[in-house]
């Protein structure tokens, strides 16, 4: 494990791992849910928390470069005063690093019109799976070439490690509303979405929390979600003051239409800060219900939210497992959780059989495995689900044509051999 | 199904070829090096599916923009990727990376694109990406492949976003200082200075339209041709420059005998002249200014580029990879020639 | 892992309470210690992961198990920030008890002479504070230590209200160290048209230290002392955030229904007169509320000290979500370089915040006071701010 504070310093480990053929793997805040970070066969972790470093902001040109480790709300909070903020806000956003994102092309509530990161990374610098540094991408809107930074934003350090990042700073909106919709019904609330969207209205967010996590998050923030609901819609939208004010009219009228019992409108930037606190701890709260979590990331055409979650219920029951569902619905982003007491005997094969199912529905409805948290090591076994050889052969060339060796982060993202490594939340040996 | 049989045969021709290239409608034939010798293959048109209420469409990489865009205004939803010609195909759009004119607003090309499925140069039918708008199952292929000009594989269908169009669009005029513009209306679909006068296309809900220009006293554009076109002459060239550095730029345009547009807030600034060597001397000042030009049309004698590509290495290891022999558009990139197949062995 | 099975420690942490953490890291950002050094073993997912370890037999509890829980602060930010619930205070508590017979006999001499010899005993401490004074009248005592300016004079009794209906805890440390604060406190509670009582014997020392030491049973032993010193049911209004934690958890500690109803009646000052009608004369000048951790982070009970300031002062607040500052009890003196560090950043956001070279800066609790004048800062405690503004115009 080693610390770098600069991007030589990460050139210098990285040449190090080349020398002893040694694996090595990109770590930010360790808060990614694929196992992307966890190190395998005694390989070098590359830890970015010390290059933090916001190096420079641009308000007028919009942008900023900063190091790897730099926390994303860190950015946003530091930025805020120049009027704009760095629009993919992950749930993990206080504790997750822009290395990381980059890492994942993670997303965000507030991604399902803004974008997911790979939208917001204008450059790179690389040091390169054979310590190389090349910068990828620029602050001009194209580069000569292939799009280089498209292809690694998302590689999970199979391709490099990012030691500096130009990100896109967005302009803050003038006008903001936050509405929270309670339900007495999943399918309802599920109706709900698809019908906002089916209506041509894309909100800034647009997320769903069941009855349980919004009894478990109300219990930690105290925002007063309504503990009776089925299932709640939490709806953002923002820009102009006219478009905000027709949107959010139709929004309340499509969630009423669809059973909506109560639409709240957020009075004041404190309860709308609140409402999204909520919204963010809600991965951590499910602690308070059992101690372990299982967690699928699939996305589904918005069309098919309304069987795939009822399905996604079904198999729970039918495993005899808690499921709960807290989930960027505007975009098909599902996040069905399976909680769980690890200490009880064969619960593991019942959760896994249980995860399988519910991912295989949602290929079948025509969705994808991964919407934000990346394939690591816990989806790699599953990509054979939506790709074929060919498909994964392609992914294997594009991937060795960054890393020939092979030694930045292997055996993560692409499928070889069987399923490896139980479903662990914190990599072992993480702290050592 | 007819899609399937054609991609086989289609596979089977790229499979056996030498050398091979995808020609679309030949509105941007110009872009990147000269194609000699190489077997022709066109890939087939037509809109596979499109959902209104998920705002996806699945289009075959022969159809045309204007097609597309005509199936899609049906339901109130476009794509802007807006090229300069509607008759210009989606595969030709994506494969020469060229964004729409209203990026400022609606994001580059790149973002639109969520899948994507092509012939490789062995001849075998590949997907990568997803059909859903959001996705990291595995590499970004679809991102790989804007702009990579026929070089990784002939694409065959995509899938785009789409959109519901605008309740409002109008292009409005002014004459204030173009970069205040960038900073007052943060809105703007696009903001366009030609040195001179600025051109701003404002788009959204009327209300928000005239409140805007109602802050930034904004004129309506005169009525004549359309504000929105973009200088044209038989030698044109694409101007990419960080969007700081744009009015540095237009003081070495200045003095050149060519018409140009700067899209603000972008840094993309088109340039157009009736001379080739107007567009050789505009790349001068764009590389005195960090950035490049791309020769769109005319200009045979001016290297396509101009400028090398970064990462070098491994751009040269990813063509390779995915094409060990070179049969791919040869020539449109320069030389990817000292290839060592190192993905190949893996 | 191959260890010597000798070593193996029984930690006692309750099971629940340690599997509670799923690992998510949210709380990273709020914990000083990995803000300041980016280590995983700093955190406190890393903390909690070590002492799993160790309590599942999985690896040692060796010098580097120790030192990383040694270089927590206990400041439980980390908890206030948790999703899951996860009781660190609690964790780190008792690990230490269960560490204490392990701790480097250094280190026990000295917390032997400090927690048992000193701190119980009133008078002891008094006469103590007196040679500290003028030893740093004389410069013998290192300023890194930040004591404050000490009265060399002997320290005038504070009187007691009869038929008091509200409490001032005294305590220990800052009885003596700071009794111009209790002063103050005094002043102003009776502002608010309240009969202030101060404790009868046996109330000097709230046993904060000692949990933190993981010393149980002489905590527990000061807890039924001072639990006695305050009979009735009247509010105990206390004003040093640590001593407040500490009698607010004696319901945890002791674990009786007394307990957990004196506990019920422990309030901040702040709170206090927050809840009460107050007049203070309006001001400009610039104060920067620190937020102490036992206030911010354990008792919850911060928003009021801004709250009755901004009667009388431009208030200005830090935007680090109230990271600690470093101080920790005795942490500043066996840990001082993370310390230090800490502070930095501390002093650091404090500084922004207040956007001018002129400003005070407001803490509650002593410990903290005294790390940050340290580093320079004009800092009083929130009493003194207010009893300067009492009265109208
Ligand atoms: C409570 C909670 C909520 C979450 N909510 C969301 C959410 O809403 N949306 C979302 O997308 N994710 C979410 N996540 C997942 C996670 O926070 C993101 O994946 C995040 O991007 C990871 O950042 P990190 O700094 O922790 O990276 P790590 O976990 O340390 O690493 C993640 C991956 O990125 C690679 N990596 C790290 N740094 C670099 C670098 N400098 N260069 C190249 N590769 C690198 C690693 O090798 C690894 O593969 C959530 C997680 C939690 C615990
Ligand atoms: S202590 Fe709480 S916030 Fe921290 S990692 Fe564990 S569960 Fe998450
Ligand atoms: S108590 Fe404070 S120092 Fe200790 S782990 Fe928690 S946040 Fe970090």
């Amino acid at each position: 494990m080693c610390f770098p504070e600069s991007t030589d310093d990460v050139a210098f480990a990285v040449q190090i791992a080349n020398q002893f053929k040694m694996p090595f793997v990109a770590r930010g805040s360790g808060t990614g849910l694929a196992g992307g970070a966890t190190p395998l066969d005694g390989a070098l972790v590359i830890v970015t928390t010390r290059m933090n470093r916001i190096i420079e902001v641009d308000p007028s040109a919009r942008y900023a470069w900063v190091e790897p480790g730099v926390l994303n709300l860190d950015l946003t909070r530091a930025v805020t005063y120049l009027g704009v903020h760095y629009a993919p806000d992950p749930s993990s956003q206080q504790a997750c690093t822009i290395g990381g994102n980059v890492g994942t092309n993670a997303g965000g509530p507030h991604c399902l019109a803004a974008g997911v990161t790979s939208a917001h990374v204008l450059a790179v610098d690389v040091v390169l799976p054979d310590g190389s540094i090349e910068r990828l991408g620029s602050l001009a809107p194209d580069t000569p070439g292939l799009d280089l930074r498209g292809g690694f934003v998302g590689s999970e350090g199979t391709m490099g490690i990012a030691t500096r990042i130009a990100v896109r700073l967005t302009p803050n909106p003038p006008e903001i509303r936050t509405l929270l919709a309670d339900f007495t019904a999943i399918d309802d609330a599920s109706a709900a979405v698809s019908a906002i969207i089916a209506a041509g209205i894309v909100p800034a967010a647009l997320e769903m929390m069941d009855a349980q996590i919004t009894r478990a998050v109300e219990d930690f923030v105290g925002a007063g979600f309504p503990r009776d609901a089925e299932a709640v819609l939490l709806v953002e939208v923002s820009g102009l003051l006219g478009g905000v004010e027709i949107e959010s009219d139709a929004i309340d009228r499509v969630c009423r239409e669809h059973g909506a019992r109560t639409v709240r409108v957020a009075v004041d930037p404190d309860e709308r800060a609140l409402l999204w606190k909520g919204r963010k701890s809600a991965f951590g709260a499910v602690a308070r219900i059992a101690p372990d979590y299982y967690l699928h990331d699939a996305v589904v055409p918005r069309t098919k939210l309304v069987p795939v979650i009822r399905r996604v219920y079904e198999i729970a029951e039918q495993y005899e497992l808690i499921c709960m569902n807290v989930f960027h619905a505007g975009d098909g982003n599902l996040h069905p959780l399976l909680v769980f007491d690890g200490r009880e005997p064969g619960i593991w094969d019942r959760v896994h059989a249980a995860g399988d199912a519910i991912l295989t529905a949602c290929i079948e409805a025509g969705g994808v495995l991964s919407g934000e948290h990346g394939i690591g090591l816990e989806k790699r076994d599953a990509m054979t689900l939506v790709f074929d050889a060919d498909d994964l052969d392609l992914q294997a060339r594009v991937r060795d044509a960054f890393d020939p060796d092979g030694l930045a982060n292997p055996e993560k993202i692409l499928p070889k051999g069987s399923r490896c490594g139980e479903i662990q939340r914190v990599p072992e040996g993480a702290w050592i | 199904m007819a899609a399937g049989a054609r991609w086989a045969e289609l596979a089977s021709t790229v499979a056996a070829a030498d050398a091979v290239v995808a020609v679309g409608a030949g509105t941007h034939a110009d872009i990147g090096g000269a194609v000699v010798g190489a077997t022709e293959v066109t890939v087939p048109a037509g809109i596979v599916a499109f959902e209104p209420a998920d705002m996806t469409a699945t289009v075959n990489a022969g159809t045309t923009f204007a097609e597309l865009a005509h199936a899609l205004a049906e339901a109130g939803q476009e794509c802007p990727l807006d090229p300069r010609d509607a008759e210009a195909t989606v595969g030709g759009i994506v494969a020469c990376g060229l964004s729409g004119a209203r990026r400022l607003g609606l994001g580059p090309l790149r973002n639109q694109l969520l899948e994507v499925t092509f012939v490789t140069a062995d001849g075998r039918v590949v997907r990568g990406g997803g059909p859903t708008v959001k996705n990291v199952t595995g590499y970004d292929i679809p991102r790989l492949f804007t702009g990579s000009l026929g070089t990784l594989g002939i694409l065959v269908q995509v899938i785009v976003r789409t959109q519901p169009i605008a309740a409002a669009s109008q292009w409005f005029r002014s004459v204030r200082d173009p970069f205040d513009l960038v900073a007052a209306l943060p809105d703007a679909a696009t903001i366009r200075w030609d040195g001179t006068e600025t051109h701003i296309l404002l788009e959204g809900h009327q209300a928000d339209i005239d409140a805007q220009v109602c802050a930034v006293a904004l004129e309506p554009a005169l009525p004549g041709p359309q504000p929105g076109t973009l200088p044209d002459g038989p030698h044109r060239g694409r101007i990419s420059v960080e969007p700081n550095r744009i009015s540095e730029l237009a003081d070495g345009l200045r003095g050149l005998d060519a018409r140009w547009a700067a899209e603000l807030g972008v840094g993309t600034v088109h340039i157009a002249a009736d001379d080739p060597v107007a567009v050789s001397a505009a790349r001068d000042v764009a590389h005195h200014c960090g950035g490049w030009l791309l020769r769109e049309a005319g200009a045979p004698e001016l290297d396509p580029f101009g400028a090398s590509f970064p990462a070098a290495a491994v751009q040269r290891r990813l063509r390779t990879a995915l094409d060990p022999t070179g049969k791919l558009s040869p020539g449109r990139v320069p030389a990817t020639a000292p290839a060592s197949p190192v993905g190949a062995a893996a | 892992m191959k260890f010597d099975l000798r070593l193996q420690l029984d930690l006692h942490l309750n099971p629940d309470e340690l599997v509670a953490c799923v690992g998510c890291g949210l709380c990273l950002p709020h914990c000083p210690t990995y803000r300041v050094t980016g280590e995983e073993i700093a955190s406190p997912r890393g903390r909690i992961a070590a002492m799993r370890a160790v309590a599942d037999g999985r690896a040692a509890p060796d010098a580097a198990f120790f030192g990383a829980m040694d270089a927590c602060i206990q400041c439980r930010a980390c908890e206030a920030a948790c999703p899951s619930n996860v009781q660190f205070g609690h964790l780190m508590e008792d690990t230490r008890a269960a560490q204490a017979p392990e701790r480097s006999r250094w280190q026990r001499a000295v917390e032997f002479v400090a927690y048992r010899g000193v701190l119980p005993r009133h008078r002891v401490l008094t006469s103590g504070t007196r040679v500290l004074a003028v030893a740093q009248r004389l410069r013998l005592v290192p300023t890194r230590f930040g004591l404050p300016q000490l009265s060399v004079r002997p320290p005038t009794p504070l009187a007691p209200d009869p038929d008091p209906d509200a409490y001032l805890f005294t305590g220990c440390v800052m009885d003596a160290w700071q009794r111009d604060v209790h002063r103050s406190a005094l002043r102003v509670m009776r502002a608010t048209g309240a009969r202030v009582g101060l404790p009868g014997a046996g109330a000097d020392c709230c046993g904060a230290l000692h949990v933190h030491a993981g010393r149980h049973d002489e905590a527990v032993a000061l807890a039924g002392r001072v639990m006695g010193a305050f009979p009735g049911d009247a509010p105990i209004v206390v004003d040093s955030a640590g001593c407040g934690a500490a009698l607010a958890d004696y319901g945890r500690l002791v674990g009786t229904a007394d307990a957990a109803a004196f506990s019920a009646r422990v309030v901040d000052f702040s709170t206090f007169v927050a809840g009460r009608s107050l007049a203070t004369r309006p001001g400009s000048a610039t104060v920067v509320v620190q937020d102490p951790c036992h206030l911010r982070h354990v008792q919850r009970a911060h928003l009021p000290v801004a709250a009755v300031l901004a009667n009388g002062y431009d208030v200005k607040l830090t935007a680090d979500d109230g990271l600690c500052c470093g101080a920790g009890g005795a942490y500043s003196v066996f840990e001082p370089e993370l310390s230090l560090a800490v502070r930095d950043r501390k002093v650091a956001a404090i500084r922004t915040a207040a956007g001018t070279d002129s400003f005070v800066v407001a803490s509650a609790n002593p410990g903290c006071a005294m790390h940050l004048s340290a580093a320079g800062l004009d800092v009083r405690h929130p009493a003194e701010l207010l009893e300067q503004r009492l009265g109208t115009d």
